[in-house]
């Protein structure tokens, strides 16, 4: 098997083992699972300066008032909903 | 894979990421969200039986995909106008009034109406358009009934997103690849711009590769966000993408750049195919695409040394007139740089063996060849029809163990201009019942004013809706829609991975509102062919779809929101490609019998038009919204509250335009209204306009349809036969001649003339 063979098959086992390791995360049930999320939490995880997913709009982390919805929903004047 | 870690269980307690702590009254579902058509796993919060919240997931493979779409959600859906109850059309057509009536008498009406069509025209007569994408949720119960009936006319906008993409790449190599982003080192962005609020996975994904080093090539008219990050820019002529990739392949060539172990083991046509790309000397690409010939090059060189590369799916080559041909080198420059079915390339996944995919449950094989042979377009344009895609049965039956794969939806699908056309009386048979599900068609193809004139030719015409769309205002019956809070879902992506993931129902539907599953279930005890949906509810459904895991849909969606399939790589080393001759066809033998040109090649534009001097770009996403919808969202109104647009400086000064003037945009197909927005980035000679603008506060039915008429793209989108891709017949969208004007003060007051919303009951 050339070099370049190799290099390829250990790719091959690298990305396998990735699905393996996110599929166990996402399970996140046995001591195992939690394990592999502990390592796919560390491993994807970017310094803060480095975070290019942060964002005001979904950092700000609001949501709604259920009965603001209910009254909107029926077409009543509401204050402006709780975004 | 990093190196492993020394492991310390309290830091598992300790670590960043944590799942967030129950609040009182309130339970969490993990959904998917449908906002766009992206799919992202996303946290629903409900109280009250109401959402009040969509964050992002707990699962940190699936961390920060969220955008504003999502967030906006819980308020968009309980906008005090949706519809939620059946409505039936009392006056003519297009005239705003309407009846409400229960679901059983709309459905026995419909029922009765459609098979009075049938019988008087036969099955074909029937089309029906599914955003299935959009909507997501139509389990292949659409497609079921229709070739259990016996009409092979459905359509949808995956005719020129994505599925027809499914569909062309099949020609080279049996399947729709999907590119591992995760192990890459080289990704091709062709014109399209994933950002934080638009295709957001997409963006944390090329972001994450950039970080970990990986090259960015961006080939893109005007210099987008990704332009600005990537490692090299070609700002190449709107629709010159086919040329811009004969040039790379001729570096590549020339330089001796490709795998040539994979071509000569694997491939069919190369000789033929260099020799058609000696026909692009750089010198020829540079004057056609207007890049600068070293660094096409350049970029050629990046992409087939890098390493393992990728070339992502984009929509931008979906709508050209050299269509096919573009996406068939995109296919080319994958297969002979040796980037497919190999980590950190372009995965071909096959069907997860675990589901039931919805292309199984589709039944294409109980259509009669006679039937399919009428599907609309395919005698012109037969590419993503039954007839282009008839070849593959036998060939994907050996790889993939089944003979139709649906992919994407896109393999299957009648020629939205050819059923248009039929439905508007210009056809080879009348079509005369048309139905719409999640879907807004009158803006969503080409040549609007075809597609009204179409509609108000038919017999019947059933909208599924959540809001009074212009095209559910020409409806017969517009029968209430949930959205993705209120339904369950199994998202298979028709087999363009194999990944699966799960969708919990978050809250009840509101009024009447009812999902597609009961949509197609209504509609089949109406046709008197109740056994066509067998299912009594949609988690019936699932529990057949996900019985070979051993588990039913409840306990499946308790388990886990993602289900991957063992994956696997260089699957052709043992079965061969899912292509008649078993190797990548860089010669197409399908084109070859289908009299096609069996190479690519590159149609240069007409002429030039003095009355339209500049190059229109059509499709723009706004990021707060997708495709025609969440135009009723004041907070995504406040973000975009009017069409824009985008002008070079230089193109603005000639016409005396300034920001935020009125001007309008007009080719020979029709006119539209819309407020200039300069940029920099822009090249002259070149606008680009946004997709889907219409304003539900405006006035409805025939001769308003609340906006469409002023601002609406797909009055300027051509599909005569220069502007259509010969192979598909899809349009092309990005780079057609028109004109702009600047608008009157008088008529600037007409466009801000609005009208009462209120639906007459």
């Amino acid at each position: 098997m050339s070099s370049s063979q190799q290099l390829s098959r250990k790719g091959e086992r690298s990305a396998k083992f990735t699905i393996w390791l996110a599929d166990r995360s996402s399970r996140n049930r046995s001591m195992l699972d939690k394990v592999c999320r502990w390592l796919v939490v560390r491993e994807t995880t970017p310094p803060p300066e480095e975070d290019f997913m942060r964002d005001d709009f979904v950092d700000s982390d609001l949501g709604f008032d259920p009965d603001e919805l209910d009254r909107y929903q029926r077409g009543e004047d509401i204050e402006p909903l709780n975004r | 894979m990093p190196a492993p870690a020394p492991f310390d269980p309290q830091d598992i307690v300790d670590a960043k990421y944590k799942e967030r702590a129950v609040k009182d009254g309130v339970t969490t579902k993990r959904t998917i969200c449908q906002s766009c058509d992206i799919a992202c796993s996303v946290v629903s919060e409900v109280k009250n039986n109401r959402v009040v919240k969509v964050r992002s997931s707990d699962n940190p493979i699936f961390r920060d995909n969220i955008c504003m779409k999502g967030i906006m959600a819980p308020k968009g859906f309980a906008n005090p106008n949706r519809i939620l109850h059946p409505l039936k059309r009392v006056g003519e057509r297009g005239s705003g009034r309407w009846q409400q009536v229960s679901w059983d008498e709309a459905m026995s009406d419909i029922g009765s109406r459609l098979k009075s069509v049938i019988a008087e025209h036969g099955p074909e007569a029937w089309a029906v358009s599914t955003s299935q994408w959009n909507t997501a949720t139509d389990h292949g119960l659409g497609r079921r009934i229709m070739n259990h009936i016996g009409s092979p006319n459905w359509l949808s906008g995956v005719a020129l997103c994505a599925g027809n993409t499914a569909a062309v790449n099949r020609l080279t190599y049996g399947w729709f690849p999907f590119g591992d982003f995760n192990n890459t080192k080289c990704i091709v962005l062709m014109g399209h711009n994933p950002r934080r609020h638009s295709w957001t996975p997409l963006y944390n994904y090329i972001r994450s590769a950039q970080a970990r080093g990986a090259k960015l090539i961006v080939t893109d008219p005007r210099q987008s966000s990704s332009a600005k990050r990537a490692d090299i820019w070609l700002p190449l002529k709107a629709g010159s993408d086919t040329a811009m990739m004969f040039g790379w392949l001729k570096v590549i060539f020339d330089e001796e750049l490709y795998d040539k172990d994979f071509v000569a083991n694997w491939t069919i046509g190369f000789e033929e195919l260099k020799a058609r790309v000696d026909e692009y000397p750089l010198e020829r690409v540079a004057k056609l695409t207007g890049c600068d010939p070293i660094m096409i090059a350049k970029a050629a060189r990046m992409y087939a040394t890098s390493g393992p590369a990728i070339i992502p799916w984009t929509p931008i080559t979906d709508m050209q007139r050299n269509s096919t041909s573009a996406i068939r080198l995109q296919s080319i420059l994958r297969a002979v740089c040796g980037n497919i079915d190999i980590p950190g390339g372009e995965l071909l996944q096959g069907f997860n063996p675990d589901i039931v995919n919805e292309s199984t449950i589709e039944m294409h094989e109980v259509l009669s060849d006679e039937q399919k042979s009428k599907q609309l377009g395919s005698q012109q344009h037969p590419v993503f029809t039954y007839r282009g895609q008839q070849y593959f049965n036998e060939p994907t039956k050996r790889v993939y163990g089944q003979e139709y794969a649906n992919l994407v939806m896109g393999c299957y699908m009648a020629t939205p201009s050819a059923t248009f056309r039929a439905m508007a009386g210009q056809g080879p048979y009348p079509v005369k019942a048309f139905f719409f599900l999640g879907n807004n068609p009158m803006m969503s193809y080409a040549n609007m004013p075809l597609i009204i004139d179409a509609m108000m030719n038919q017999d019947l015409i059933v909208a599924h809706e959540q809001f009074m769309t212009p095209s559910a205002q020409l409806a017969d019956y517009i029968l209430p829609a949930d959205s993705w809070l209120e339904r369950p879902w199994l998202a298979d992506f028709w087999g363009w991975m194999s990944t699966v993931r799960t969708s919990e129902k978050a809250m009840d539907p509101p009024g009447e509102a009812r999902s597609t599953f009961e949509f197609w279930k209504l509609l089949a005890n109406a046709l008197d062919r109740p056994e066509l949906v067998p299912w009594d509810s949609l988690e019936d459904l699932y529990d057949y779809r996900v019985a070979a895991t051993g588990m039913t849909w409840d306990r499946f969606v308790a388990t886990k929101d993602v289900h991957f399939a063992k994956p696997e790589f260089r699957k052709y080393e043992k079965v061969g490609f899912a292509t008649p001759s078993g190797k990548v066809e860089l010669k197409s033998s399908v084109l070859e019998d289908l009299d096609f040109d069996p190479l690519p090649y590159f149609r240069e534009d007409p002429p030039a038009d003095p009355t339209f001097p500049l190059k229109l770009f059509t499709g723009v996403r706004e990021d707060g919204f997708f495709q025609t919808g969440h135009r009723h969202i004041p907070e995504m109104r406040e973000r975009h509250p009017e069409p824009l647009m985008f002008v070079s400086p230089g193109t603005a000064k000639e016409y005396g335009i300034a920001e935020d003037e009125w001007v309008e945009v007009a080719n020979e197909l029709g006119r539209i209204s819309i407020k200039a927005a300069i940029r920099d980035t822009m090249p002259d000679g070149l606008i680009r306009i946004p997709h889907g603008w219409w304003k539900p506060e405006m006035k409805q039915g025939a001769g308003h349809l609340s906006g469409a008429l002023k601002y609406a793209d797909a009055q300027l989108c051509r599909d005569d036969d220069e502007y259509l891709d010969r192979e598909q017949g899809i349009p092309h969208l990005k780079g057609v001649p028109c004109q702009i004007y600047k608008l009157t003060p008088e008529i600037n007051e007409n466009i801000s003339d609005e009208a009462d919303l209120e639906v007459t009951v």
